[in-house]
């Protein structure tokens, strides 16, 4: 049974892929270039938690200063949610990455294959039944970690995720309060200053006055 | 014996599924974490005391909306870049050159670069060296058009989207509020000020602003 709607949509992405791949011009991959070598680098050693650290730095590079420039909202507003956003993207990027690669090396330590004195636990992740090629099975270990990680997040997410954030975007938000509180109080001082200068200064005419007197 | 006879473990068929691609690994782990934290954020309202239940009522709708933006642009953009980025390797437009000599010295290279062109089938016949050299790159190229994409998606589009949605929501529900407390004043005792004229109601903002 054809799911309806779903086909649409699928050849509407299948168009658009084919249209922009149309678009693209042939690039020139020398055998041994820096290019060819650096996409192969990439394939070989980008996988999940890299991939979240990656994410996680761009975010903060991007994502702040997409919000001080909401033009939609108050200054006050767009403080507030880069404060968020900088502590979401902090607590989020660090337990991700963390519990990632803690999560594949768990899932390496269990699937190994099975024979005579491996451990049956070490196993447990093992297909059995598949044709096993080494490359595969390093990116099926690779998913099994990051399929676990989701699970282990299911409770980071809750446990540390969100009151982290909420710690981090209170810290930073006193944090802006406090500068701006300093930056008001320094732009007040040269002028109470000068207040109680012309004050004294009239009192000392006052005073030279009443003596002349 | 044979794998036909013996069934197939879960772990045999996500051996199967994901194996082969680590694009399609990143981002189908990518949707559910994002649905996971998302889900996290939204308890995480629902059990605050110190957010009363009217602004509960309208950030909980906000973060499941928030949600569904960040999920949708993370799978439609990240998908398309990896189809791209697969594509522009089994069609040959994006080779090694050691592969599209090999294959223009056994006679494929009318077929390098069209559209409906796929290499992965050609290269299964081809000698080991270079069926590692185009496995390794095409594998760099899906990983690497996918990074992209999630970059993209999550650091660019998702941020604006939401950064205007959540505006508009912000100013309607201040609206919303601002009409709702409207017949409650006398006529005679009205200011006209800025703060009580209805068309400044839009541009008025109480810094609750949520991302």
């Amino acid at each position: 049974m054809t799911m309806i709607g779903i086909n649409p949509l699928r050849t509407v992405a299948k168009k658009t892929v084919n249209r922009i791949v149309k678009a693209i011009p042939p690039v020139k991959f020398k055998t041994n270039g820096k290019m060819t070598n650096a996409v192969k680098w990439v394939g070989q050693h980008i996988s999940s938690p890299e991939n979240r650290l990656i994410l996680g730095v761009t975010a903060l590079m991007s994502q702040p200063f997409i919000d001080l420039h909401n033009r939609h909202v108050d200054e006050r507003t767009k403080e507030v949610s880069a404060a968020r956003t900088v502590a979401k993207i902090i607590a989020g990027t660090t337990t991700g990455v963390i519990v990632r690669y803690a999560c594949i090396a768990a899932a390496n330590a269990f699937t190994h294959k099975p024979g005579p004195g491996v451990k049956k636990l070490s196993t447990l992740f093992y297909p059995i039944n598949s044709k096993i090629t080494t490359k595969k099975l390093n990116k099926y270990i690779n998913f099994m970690g990051t399929a676990l990680s989701l699970g282990v997040m299911m409770f980071t997410n809750f446990l540390i995720d969100a009151p982290l954030t909420k710690f981090l975007t209170n810290k930073f938000i006193s944090n802006i309060d406090n500068k701006k509180a300093l930056k008001n109080k320094s732009i007040n001082l040269p002028r109470k200053s000068l207040d109680e200068f012309i004050k004294s200064s009239a009192n000392n005419v006052k005073g030279v006055n009443n003596d002349k007197c | 014996m044979t794998s036909a006879k013996t069934p197939l473990t879960i772990f045999d068929k996500l051996y199967k599924a994901y194996g082969g691609s680590m694009g399609k690994m990143l981002i189908h782990t990518g949707v559910i974490g994002w649905a996971l934290s998302s889900a996290a954020q939204i308890f995480a309202i629902a059990i605050n005391d110190k957010i009363p239940k009217e602004q509960k009522m309208f950030m909980i709708p906000q973060e499941f909306a928030d949600a569904c933006v960040n999920i949708l642009s993370f799978y439609a953009v990240t998908q398309t870049f990896s189809a791209v980025g697969k594509k522009l390797v089994s069609t040959g437009k994006w080779l090694p050159e050691n592969v599209k000599k090999h294959l223009v010295k056994k006679g494929f290279g009318a077929k390098i670069g069209k559209l409906n062109t796929n290499l992965e089938t050609i290269i299964e016949q081809m000698p080991s060296r270079i069926k590692t050299s185009y496995g390794r790159f095409e594998h760099g190229m899906d990983v690497t058009a996918t990074t992209i994409g999630s970059i993209i998606s999550c650091n660019l589009i998702t941020p604006l989207v939401r950064n205007l949605y959540a505006s508009h929501r912000q100013q309607t529900q201040i609206a919303k509020m601002n009409n709702k407390n409207e017949p409650l004043q006398k006529p005679n005792q009205q200011n006209y000020g800025q703060n009580n004229i209805k068309a400044f109601n839009p541009y008025r903002t109480n810094g609750s602003l949520k991302v």
